[in-house]
């Protein structure tokens, strides 16, 4: 039957770029922290050299991705009304005190780890032992009872870390997934798809990382981390596996659900085709499993890279997608919702990156990153001279 | 019992002459750009045979309203006559109640930066008068009053006429009543809109 609709009235998509992008980076904090509780939690011993690099990402990124939602607010200063109201019934709720939680959590346990290097640390001087000794707070007791201790514990609240880091993401996905009024977004998978193209995403930038820090930190990359390397690639290559087959299960299920869901399942492959299949599937998830596939490509540095790159690549594809994607099919009028990221977005966006960027540096340049079977080169402070 | 606040429209009355929605417009001080109430207007068919349809839209008040269910901060709140109302000096501006109301009765005002949709008219209503829209309708195609009262207008047509209401399987139980409101003004034909039918 022609219809024709003449007469309407503009709506907009209120949740934009920068709800996104938090989704993208409590994934990939909650992703690297989960890798990196195999070697302190789950006992894989070889995991435990990058433990510490790994727990200093998760922390950080945590704490830079609610900056997005500040910004997004359209009252921000009203952002304490958030913890003197609680309601239990919205999703968004649940997660406050979640963000609280886990950052508190991971610095708990990062400080057991750090602890008996920053009393190693302390006798270098300079800035760095007088920081070291203030982050001790006093506990410079390095007795066999007392590192066993700091074993303990770290094993205790990276324990309590790993359900803290599952839920800081999986709430998320129930903030998309609770909401019925959306076919993209209402489906049971949206958590454990969220967690799982976290973990994607997490460790591709977490191989990267590990890369920059291991190359910067000890000159060069050992052995032993190239083979490390290798396994994380590996164990990307099964994330990748699982996150794809959740996005095929989900996307068969839209395909033959409702007539909404059906029409979602059409747009995803019709009007976001290129971003979608090409983007977040092909480019981000198919290209990144084939390369992984090789044995000989997870040992090849260049192909690890460039498969990570892609993963984290296609994830924020992922996200952008869902979230936004989600909100272009119209609940009443006749006309898809267009969406431009603002220029303020876009400068908010370039500027948190940028932040946590400087601020995840200068961490790995001033917090003691030896690891067994590595120890940090001597550099000669050049600028102490000048000061002077 | 109490009253329970409910709209009912019938749209063999309604003319389109989107008289409620300047109203609401003027009653309310709404900012240019978004609406607590507007009209959709569609015509069918080819010539000859066609029809020319209208549907008239606000907050549907719903006895289990999405929006208020994920406000985090409980600025959306319900009163015991049903009006959906909204916190001004809570509400945040996160914009989840927005994305979960399936009838894009919400938006964030540009002026005061809070989420706000149609409030029946609250402080008209609570004086004895009637929402602005109803009043100014000038088909008389708009009908307000308590459904706990079987002798109120729109008890009366809910209990002899045959009616509608929009998305009916979201679990909102909307309430506002459309009479001969036509299928494919009530959703979008979202898989035409897509381009998966012409």
């Amino acid at each position: 039957m022609l219809t024709v609709h003449f007469f309407d009235v503009p709506h907009e998509i209120y949740w934009g770029l920068l709800i996104a992008l938090y989704f993208y980076y409590t994934g990939m904090s909650a992703g690297s922290f989960i890798l990196t509780s195999l070697g302190t939690v789950f006992g894989i011993e070889k995991y435990k050299k990058v433990s510490k690099v790994g727990v200093i990402m998760a922390i950080v990124l945590l704490l830079f991705a609610p900056l997005h939602l500040l910004f997004d607010l359209s009252q921000p200063g009203r952002f304490i009304n958030l913890f003197t109201h609680v309601h239990l019934t919205s999703a968004m709720s649940w997660g406050v005190y979640l963000l609280i939680l886990y950052p508190v959590c991971l610095m708990i346990y990062a400080w057991f780890l750090f602890r008996q290097d920053f009393v190693k640390g302390l006798n270098q001087g300079g800035f760095k032992a007088s920081l070291y000794r203030f982050l001790l707070f006093g506990k410079t007791d390095m007795s066999e009872a007392s590192k066993e201790n700091d074993k303990k514990q770290a094993k205790f609240f990276g324990t309590l870390g790993v359900p803290l880091a599952l839920a800081v993401h999986g709430y998320t996905g129930f903030i998309l997934g609770n909401v019925q009024a959306r076919a993209i977004w209402h489906t049971p998978l949206m958590p454990i798809i969220f967690l799982m193209s976290a973990m994607v995403s997490g460790t591709g930038l977490f191989i990267i990382v590990v890369m920059l820090v291991e190359k910067f930190k000890f000159g060069r990359l050992n052995d032993d981390i190239k083979s490390l390397i290798a396994d994380i690639a590996n164990l990307m290559k099964w994330f990748i596996v699982v996150d794809g087959a959740l996005m095929i299960i989900y996307f068969i299920v839209l395909w033959y659900g409702t007539e909404t869901g059906y029409a979602a399942g059409y747009f995803l492959l019709h009007g976001e085709g290129w971003s979608f299949l090409g983007l977040e599937n092909g480019l981000g998830m198919l290209v990144p499993f084939l390369i992984l596939l090789s044995k000989k490509a997870r040992h090849s540095l260049p192909a690890v890279v460039t498969a990570s790159l892609l993963t984290i690549i296609g994830v924020l594809a992922m996200r952008i997608n869902l979230v936004i994607g989600g909100q272009k099919l119209p609940l009443t009028g006749s006309k898809i919702i267009e969406y431009a990221a603002s220029g303020r977005d876009i400068g908010i966006v370039i500027g948190i990156a940028v932040a946590a960027a400087v601020v995840l540096s200068f961490l790995y340049s001033v917090l003691p990153m030896n690891r067994s079977g590595a120890q940090e080169i001597k550099s000669t402070p050049t600028t102490k001279g000048v000061a002077q | 019992m109490g009253k329970r606040y409910a709209m009912v429209i019938d749209l063999r009355k309604c003319v389109g002459c989107h008289a409620c929605t300047v109203a609401c417009k003027s009653e309310n001080n709404v900012p240019l750009g978004v609406n607590r109430s507007w009209v959709e207007e569609l015509e069918t068919g080819k010539f000859p045979n066609v029809s020319r349809h209208r549907l008239p839209r606000l907050c549907n008040h719903c006895e289990n309203p999405s929006c208020l269910n994920v406000c985090p901060v409980k600025a959306t709140y319900q009163l015991e006559d049903g009006t959906v109302l909204v916190d001004y000096d809570r509400c945040i501006g996160c914009g989840y109640c927005i994305a979960a109301c399936p009838y894009d009765a919400r938006f964030i005002n540009p002026e005061r930066k809070t989420a706000e949709k149609c409030t029946y008219c609250h402080e008209r209503v609570e004086v004895g008068l009637l929402p602005a829209c109803v009043n100014t309708c000038i088909g008389g195609a708009r009908f307000f009053g308590d459904l706990n009262d079987p002798n109120s207008e729109v008890s009366k047509l809910l209990a002899t006429q045959a009616v509608t209401v929009s998305k009916p399987e979201t679990n909102n139980r909307p309430q506002t009543y459309y009479i001969e409101a036509d299928e494919k003004s009530l959703r979008p034909n979202l898989l035409k809109i897509v381009g998966g039918e012409n």
